[in-house]
């Protein structure tokens, strides 16, 4: 009785370190993004502050190609939307992700109330 | 792995009191972590900041020549001598693989740009660094407090008359915030409880004990904004800590993370809702009474006492009975039992003043200074201010004026008493004295053939601040002073009305 609890335990307790795993994982991916956003804030308030007769630029691999001022502000704008809806994404993801974490929570600790009381009968037993 | 579950689970009462110190060694070693991370990140910005100045001193002095002759670096081990021209055209680095052609000028005020990016962030730091240093100390505090090795002492007053410490009903909040304030009522209750025999002080000391709580839960509530937004920086590390902990918890006995929360509880006698449920991960949905009966367990209070006694006063509560005179409560009651009495046994004036002439303090010169009139003692609005006015309004305390007085009070009696009930209904703040201003001033004008010289407040805005200020200010007042004036509304609404209202037909 008490060895099919530890065994129903550890399993238990592994699907909830994987899953602990996940949500670490999606944490550093979303603060890589906002990072990112932070980055992208700061061009975009830069190309602001240029006038139309700085050329502007575009590191593709090794290249530098140019672009036009506008252009580069559109670019810019548009990522930095696509950047903000990552971070929704994985918000939500992470939402969902703490939730199951906590129903496993709870799990685990049911599990380990019960083999505790099953060692204590044991214990009693002998 | 069996025996090391049963160890535990039989030495899970000695944990507790082990893990109370271990607790808050833990924590001061999350703070002072956290400290030093911020301490390090600052340093770090700070370089970035100088870096940025020295590259502002160079974008300035760059365009002074067309050329400058220099040692070009070439690979990593080599120079060679050669020349920087264009000096006025730079390419810079925007963020994300942006480049741009810009100026030196331009460049310049990028740089500024950026600079300002960099010391929010530094301040940002700072605060954090600021809020967590506090929180050490705090808890270097709570440490001393348990410890006995602080200058904490606990003073207690063994009060004889249970009745008159709780004045036959706890205490309710104010309509805003009932939620914290029956916290504290539970807080109490097992302080009590913990306290055994001996019973608290009377709510003098409970109301500080209330106001320093609320200054805490205050400074809790903005520390842990500042941890939550810190750890939306940096959650990776705490999310980790914080998830292992908790999984450490559930791996040991369940009453450990009780223990932490309990040792809490223990060295002030309330519960930190915000730390334990940082500190517990998601643990915290422990009802609080059960954390209460667990203190009850645990040893009793270590701090030193000291033990006085109170002379037989009343309790003293300040109210404000929007007439610019801010009565003690006990002043209230003595001035209502005084007037009873009279009322019963018909003495003279003279008597009361003699009983109240022991003046201990600033309220009872309001005692002591009252208005003879009628064999009534009526509050006086100011001690400066009425023997001039007694002066102008002799007509009213002339013989033939008191009989309207009478009649007065008697035709308003019934219609006031209504009046007050529902006064006190509506309103919070309102006391006694404002249902008959609000009515007298109409009613005046038939009995009185002057107006008065003085233009009284309008209730209604004094209430109205008192309510919007109800949180801060003492709790259960208006309550207590609802219920107070219900039961006696009915027994006496003459004697209310002669004691006020005759003071404001005086003194108009």
């Amino acid at each position: 009785m008490a060895e099919a609890i530890q065994k129903k335990l550890q399993a238990e307790l592994e699907k909830y370190q994987q899953l602990q795993k996940d949500v670490s994982k999606s944490m550093s991916a979303r603060q890589k993004l906002e990072a990112q956003l932070t980055e992208n804030n700061i061009v975009k308030e830069e190309l602001a502050l240029l006038d139309i007769q700085n050329t502007v630029y575009k590191l593709i691999g090794p290249v530098l190609v140019r672009q036009d001022l506008d252009e580069a502000k559109a670019t810019v704008s548009k990522r930095l939307e696509y950047i903000n809806g990552e971070i929704q994404r994985y918000e939500t993801l992470l939402k969902e992700m703490e939730r199951k974490s906590e129903q496993h929570r709870e799990v685990l600790s049911s599990l380990q109330q019960e083999y505790q009381r099953a060692q204590g009968q044991a214990v009693g037993k002998v | 792995m069996a025996s090391v579950h049963d160890q535990m689970a039989a030495a899970g009462k000695v944990k507790r009191s082990k893990d109370l110190p271990q607790g808050v060694e833990r924590l001061k070693e999350e703070h002072r972590k956290v400290v030093k991370d911020c301490r390090s990140q600052i340093e770090h910005w700070k370089k970035v900041e100088n870096d940025y100045e020295s590259l502002q001193d160079r974008l300035r002095t760059l365009p002074d020549k067309l050329s400058y002759d220099i040692m070009v670096p070439f690979g990593p081990l080599a120079f060679m001598p050669g020349k920087l021209v264009h000096t006025n055209e730079l390419t810079v680095l925007l963020g994300d693989n942006w480049f741009a052609k810009c100026s030196a000028k331009q460049a310049d005020a990028l740089v500024e740009h950026r600079k300002k990016h960099v010391k929010n962030t530094l301040d940002d730091l700072q605060k954090v660094m600021k809020n967590f240093q506090n929180r050490a100390d705090f808890t270097d505090d709570l440490e001393k407090l348990t410890g006995d090795t602080g200058d904490f002492v606990d003073i207690r007053e063994e009060v004889i008359n249970e009745e008159e410490v709780t004045k036959g009903k706890h205490r309710l909040a104010h309509k805003g915030n009932s939620k914290p304030k029956q916290e504290y009522l539970l807080e109490l209750e097992g302080d009590k409880k913990k306290e055994g025999d001996e019973e608290r002080t009377t709510g003098v000391l409970s109301e500080e004990e209330l106001w320093a709580r609320l200054d805490e839960l205050e400074r809790q509530e903005e520390l842990q904004d500042e941890r939550y937004r810190y750890t939306r920086l940096d959650s990776t590390d705490t999310n980790g800590e914080d998830t292992t902990s908790s999984s450490e918890e559930e791996k040991e006995a369940d009453g450990g993370s009780d223990v932490q929360v309990n040792g809490h509880q223990k060295e002030n006698g309330w519960v930190p809702p915000s730390i334990t449920s940082q500190m517990n991960g998601t643990n915290g949905s422990h009802p609080e009474d059960e954390e209460e009966e667990d203190c009850d367990e645990e040893a009793g209070n270590g701090l030193p006492t000291i033990y006085f006694s109170h002379t037989a006063e009343f309790k003293k509560v300040r109210i404000n009975t929007g007439k610019n005179t801010t009565l003690k409560f006990s002043e209230r009651n003595e001035q209502k039992a005084q007037a009873k009495r009279k009322k019963k046994s018909g003495k003279s004036n003279g008597h009361s003043p003699h009983e109240s002439y022991k003046i201990t303090s600033p309220a009872d010169i309001y005692r002591v200074f009252v208005d003879l009139v009628n064999g009534e003692p009526i509050p006086r609005k100011s001690i400066l201010k009425s023997r001039s006015r007694e002066n102008s309004v002799c007509s009213d305390t002339s013989e033939s004026s008191t009989a309207d007085f009478e009649e007065r009070r008697a035709a308003f009696g019934r219609s006031w008493s209504h009046d007050d009930a529902t006064h006190s209904d509506t309103s919070d703040g309102v006391t006694e004295e404002e249902s008959p201003t609000g009515k007298s001033p109409r009613t005046n004008g038939r009995f009185e053939a002057f107006t008065g010289t003085v233009i009284e407040k309008d209730p209604l805005p004094c209430s109205i601040p008192h309510l919007t200020i109800a949180p801060p200010a003492l709790p259960t007042i208006p309550e207590r002073k609802l219920e107070e004036v219900g039961p006696e509304a009915t027994q006496e609404p003459p004697k209310r009305m002669s004691k006020f209202k005759a003071t404001r037909l005086h003194q108009k």
